[in-house]
């Protein structure tokens, strides 16, 4: 009964977003898909977080990364190679994915914190490495072609394409998540020796799921770096957007599908919200409200809609004591 | 016909040797109890066989294949399963998803979709007698649960030999019985086994052949009568009292 009324939440929610998500450009301004574009470019980043960091248990703090690498990718082969979007695209999402699987095999040696530091250590050394590569044209930035069209049609564009990497993350996870790579990775987050002796080839897993999460990220900071049309080492490998993502994902539900959507939807428009009415101490109430959900609501808003335990006081009680906060 | 086999094998973790030059042979279709007082080595020994720690010096030895320093997930998938001291179920999984996983991974799982590796589990559930908990999460279950879920897992990787460390420990005498009914049940599937088990009464009525380690070293060999008999191994493990009290 629980879980019926779950799936049936589940899929009002996924209806309401479709229907929202395909209408909104037809009925808004240039700002509101201005700023939904940034939030479904943040949901494609919770979401591929939530891969690496959700599914498999392995906590990225430097997936700002994967963003960084598609973005550069994207600039260098457009203003260098005279590559077109349409390559130059996918082939940010390949780049990145080839990194994390690069990176990866060292990193994903380690566990916990460990992983956590040297995934950081690893965003600030390639910025470090962008910052002064002739290449890249170094900490001045670099630009992008600018876009042959007219600038609502750039925003439309722009908001369906990061829409469209959405669906595909979410796509391809439900779909991973079904078979054997999916029990394999959940099994790595549960326990990672009894996985491998299960028979998961656990380091082909990790690194694998790593490659998806760079994949998608890639592609989003491909078409970021597009649409700003100017790039910075410090804008696309800023820690404060793995922080961001980490956030998001965790408000909305670490290790559920929707999560890392509802999460950088709710944020996304929390802090807008207070942006206008608090101009310089809205960072201090986002702050408090981060907090609060995280003590009262740790599996995030997810576990609250998917039915399984009644919401009430005693809901959030129990979350205190069984998380010992 | 030897299945599995250990030809001087020996694990030092710094100075210390866990395991000094241990030769033991497991027979196809048999179950040998291994048994020891605590730090003696037997659990090391089942590291090394599972591929979790590699043999400072020694070889095993599977089917005539020599599988040393394997890694676990290679050994696991060449018909080898284990189950551990302290129990590893995947908490957040559901029962039957946790022995799917071993199911898909295991020996047979190229063979098997995902959702055939899940009726594969169901009728392992079924065999264990977990059917009933199918749906629950792993960390809902009682301590004779877990180690049966253990059990189940391993067992669902389809193997030729399982490696049990000590599925008994912390049950009461109507569980432990309904362990070593089990135990029987899978050697009947034509499974070789290697049972650690600290726990008399059952590895005694249990065992085929029944080997001793001692500080890492073997020091008994043989069948159960005789090795429970034997003055060295009253000395270092059973106790002078322990005659007395079995009778």
């Amino acid at each position: 009964m629980a879980r019926e009324r779950g799936a049936t939440t589940k899929t009002i929610i996924l209806g309401v977003l479709m229907i929202a998500g395909i209408a909104i450009p037809f009925f808004s301004g240039n700002f509101i898909i201005r700023f939904f574009t940034n939030a479904l470019m943040f949901a494609v980043l919770a979401s591929a977080w939530n891969i690496i960091g959700g599914y498999t248990g392995y906590a990225s703090f430097g997936n700002v990364v994967f963003l960084g690498v598609g973005a550069y990718v994207s600039a260098v082969l457009m203003e260098k190679g005279g590559v077109p979007f349409w390559i130059a695209f996918p082939a940010s999402g390949v780049g990145a994915a080839v990194f994390a699987v690069l990176i990866g095999l060292p990193v994903l040696r380690l566990k916990g914190h460990y992983f956590a530091i040297a995934t950081l250590g690893v965003a600030e050394a390639m910025k470090a490495l962008v910052d002064n590569l002739e290449i890249t044209e170094g900490n001045s930035g670099i630009y992008l072609p600018v876009m042959n069209l007219s600038v609502k049609a750039q925003y439309v564009f722009f908001y369906f394409m990061m829409l469209g990497v959405l669906v595909l993350t979410l796509g391809v996870t439900f779909v991973v998540l079904k078979k054997k790579l999916g029990y394999g990775l959940i099994a790595i987050r549960e326990d990672e020796e009894a996985a491998n002796s299960l028979g998961v080839n656990t380091t082909l897993f990790k690194v694998t799921s790593f490659a998806l999460s760079g994949f998608f990220s890639g592609l989003a900071g491909s078409l970021y770096a597009y649409q700003q049309g100017f790039i910075k080492p410090e804008s696309v490998f800023d820690v404060g957007v793995t922080v961001k993502m980490i956030v998001m994902a965790v408000f909305g539900g670490i290790g559920s599908l929707l999560g890392p959507l509802v999460g950088a939807l709710s944020i996304e428009i929390i802090s807008e919200v207070l942006t206008n009415y608090f101009l310089v101490a809205h960072t201090l109430f986002f702050g408090a409200i981060v907090i609060l959900a995280i003590v009262f609501t740790p599996r995030g808003i997810m576990d609250i809609l998917s039915g399984r335990r009644k919401f009430g006081l005693n809901y959030l009680l129990q979350n205190i004591r069984n998380h010992r906060v | 016909m030897v299945i599995l086999e250990g030809k001087g094998i020996t694990k030092e973790f710094g100075g210390l040797k866990a395991v000094s030059d241990v030769d033991f042979v497991l027979n196809k279709g048999e179950i040998l109890g291994l048994i020891g007082p605590n730090g003696a080595g037997k659990t090391t020994i089942v590291n090394m066989i599972s591929g979790t720690y590699a043999p400072t010096s020694g070889r095993i030895m599977y089917k005539g294949m020599d599988i040393t320093g394997k890694k676990p997930y290679q050994i696991g998938r060449m018909g080898i399963s284990r189950t551990y001291q302290i129990v590893k179920p995947f908490p957040g999984m559901t029962v039957k998803e946790n022995v799917s996983v071993g199911a898909m991974f295991g020996a047979q799982g190229k063979n098997y979709s995902t959702k055939e590796a899940i009726e594969k589990a169901e009728s392992i559930l079924e065999f264990v007698g977990l059917q009933d908990m199918a749906n629950h999460r792993a960390d809902d279950l009682s301590v004779a649960s877990r180690k049966r879920l253990e059990m189940a897992k391993a067992l669902a990787m389809g193997p030729e030999v399982i490696l049990f460390d000590e599925v008994m420990a912390g049950l009461n005498f109507s569980e432990i019985d309904k362990a070593v009914e089990l135990i029987r049940k899978i050697r009947d599937e034509g499974i070789s086994i290697l049972v650690i088990e600290h726990v008399m009464r059952a590895i005694k009525g249990v065992s085929d052949r029944i080997f001793v380690l001692h500080h890492g070293a073997k020091i008994a060999d043989g069948k159960p009568e005789e090795v429970l008999n034997n003055e060295q191994v009253v000395k270092a493990y059973l106790g002078r009292r322990y005659k007395e009290l079995v009778r």
